[in-house]
């Protein structure tokens, strides 16, 4: 329980002060691995980039703890950023075919000369693929949910476009983007380079998005 | 405990609590109007409307009813005339000015999309046309007054469309910076005025906003937020702070319209219209100002788009963006409504 303790304080602590989009793993990869850290830089709904954390838990089903962080670019630092923390269970592993989930907490920010937004949501992804220790190649889908966000408008918006606009807690959901891709890798003896990509669509697959795809590319050490 | 168990449960937390603050808070909804944007005319009866063409316009006029009418109209698709009334000083002057929010726009009627993409490539003149049609015989007060179009932008697109459709029931057109009037050209300009760089922080503001906030496609409080959102900074065209002066108490909150701005953009790519077809007919002189501070609108642009027009006034409001000729008040009042009133009185 201490363990599980220190492991999540480790998690969060990270979370607040590193930064992370996503991180790929090669669950053929994986043995006598307990931490891995992540950089990478990509298109994700901007272009951003970030570092991540996982770490492994000693279980029969491998599980891997994560905490990821990520930044868009620009010239204002910290006015946007996304922080989730959640795990990657491998589900199934059959003569080199690998299906696992992941499921993680978000909280993301933005901000601008409008307005400032916090929201709690979720995001959910499975993944199949085909797996060797050397490399691998998978099919991803996932759900991004906003379940909750903060508005908080500042003068200008009031000032400029509409002064009765009404602050605070939104719900139930406010967003939700659905995406699919690939994902692949290729894998050393300590490390991983990653690619993913694909594509997002908003949740009535109709409303076009202004940046409808995704492409992150990782590179993972593990020790 | 293992850690399989150890990690139920404490997922099982989280979402708990995460479901309890959700409970705990007060619902406000994004989707429901006058939260997030302003009440429309369907909503706010307090609001000055129209009827016209099947649709209820959110509209106002100043100066005396029977004499010359000018008609502004907007930018977008999608904005609102709340930037052009500065305009209204020339109801001082003796005329009689009209704004109204296009269908769809601003603070007038909303339709869902498909509305207007059922229409085909007749979709422009059976709302746009056919309701500035309405709108010149609902403030016509008799056969011979004058009427004179003011359109910026978009609005300017319209206004030369109308013009050469109809050119006898026109006197005079006002245009501020059409984007172009061949789609290729509005195509080519919306492109090089949206050209921000990949790792700039106007493209992440507006890109970054869709993991926030998703509208289905008729979902117009959300989306019109949303282009809010977007419209309001734009440094490529130039544009700063609207400055109205007490005229903007005429029209305190505004709003965009996302659902007419996508259709006729859908619309503009499946059907490539031209805005400036029949206005070789169009004979009164025309007065056309583009600004010296939209990176989109070099004098290269401005020469090419109003090359179209047969008997033209071509005219640089220097130290100013794409809308500044018309929303800062100090330009306005000491150099375009000179020149509009010097043209007024020319035709």
């Amino acid at each position: 329980m201490k363990k599980i303790k220190n492991v999540g304080l480790l998690v969060i602590l990270i979370a607040q002060y590193s930064n992370t989009n996503a991180q790929t793993l090669n669950w053929k990869a994986l043995d006598n691995t307990k931490h891995i850290l992540n950089v990478n830089l990509g298109l994700d709904y901007s272009l951003s980039y970030g570092l991540g954390y996982g770490y492994k838990l000693n279980t029969k089903l491998p599980i891997v703890l994560n905490a990821i962080f990520s930044m868009p670019s620009g010239k204002t630092m910290f006015d946007d950023f996304k922080t989730k923390i959640g795990g990657q269970v491998r589900l199934f592993n059959k003569s080199n075919f690998v299906g696992s989930v992941s499921i993680f907490g978000v909280y993301r920010k933005h901000q601008t000369d409008l307005v400032t937004l916090q929201n709690f949501g979720s995001d959910m992804k499975g993944i199949i693929g085909f797996y060797k220790p050397k490399w691998f190649v998978a099919a991803e889908v996932g759900f991004d949910k906003a379940i909750v966000t903060n508005f908080k408008h500042s003068q200008k918006y009031k000032d400029e476009i509409y002064v009765n606009v009404v602050d605070g807690w939104y719900e139930p959901a406010t967003g939700g983007n659905f995406y699919y891709g690939l994902q692949t890798g290729k894998s050393f003896k300590r490390a991983d380079i990653t690619l993913n990509l694909g594509r997002v669509i908003s949740q009535d697959f109709k409303t076009p998005l202004l940046l409808p795809y995704y492409i992150n590319l990782g590179y993972n050490i593990r020790f | 405990m293992s850690y399989k168990n150890q990690i139920l449960k404490w997922g099982s937390i989280s979402c708990l609590a995460l479901c309890l603050l959700s409970a705990c808070q007060k619902g406000k909804y994004i989707n429901e109007t006058g939260n997030l944007v302003p009440k429309t005319v369907m909503e706010d009866l307090a609001l000055p409307s129209i009827n016209v063409n099947g649709a209820k316009l959110h509209a106002q006029a100043f100066g005396p009813e029977d004499s010359t009418l000018i008609i502004c109209l907007h930018g977008g698709p999608g904005a609102n005339f709340r930037y052009l009334l500065n305009c209204k000083s020339l109801a001082d002057k003796g005329y009689r000015v009209v704004f109204y929010d296009q269908r769809g726009s601003g603070l007038s009627q909303r339709f869902p999309k498909e509305w207007y993409l059922n229409y085909g490539a007749d979709a422009i003149d059976k709302t746009f046309d056919d309701d500035l049609n309405g709108i010149i015989n609902h403030y016509k007060t008799k056969s011979n007054q004058k009427v004179i179009l003011l359109g910026h932008s978009w609005g300017a697109m319209l206004a030369t469309r109308y013009a050469g459709k109809y050119p006898n029931k026109i006197n005079g057109l006002i245009l501020g910076e059409p984007g172009g009037l061949k789609w290729d050209d509005v195509f080519k300009y919306v492109r090089n005025s949206r050209s921000f760089k990949l790792w700039s922080e106007a493209l992440n503001d507006a890109t970054y906003l869709d993991q926030f906030i998703t509208g289905n496609e008729n979902d117009h409080n959300i989306l019109d937020y949303k282009m809010g959102q977007l419209s309001s900074s734009n440094t490529i065209i130039g544009d700063i702070k609207s400055n109205l002066g007490v005229n903007g108490n005429y029209y305190k909150s505004g709003r965009d319209g996302a659902v007419i701005s996508a259709a006729m953009f859908e619309i503009g790519k499946k059907y490539k219209p031209d805005f400036s077809e029949g206005i070789s007919q169009f004979q009164p002189k025309v007065i056309f100002f583009y600004s010296g501070n939209n990176k989109a609108y070099p004098d290269s642009w401005a020469e090419k788009i109003s090359s179209t027009y047969l008997n033209k006034k071509l005219i640089k409001v220097n130290a100013v963006g794409h809308s500044g000729m018309f929303d800062q008040i100090d330009t306005w009042t000491s150099f375009t409504e000179p020149k509009v009133i010097e043209y007024l009185k020319s035709l």
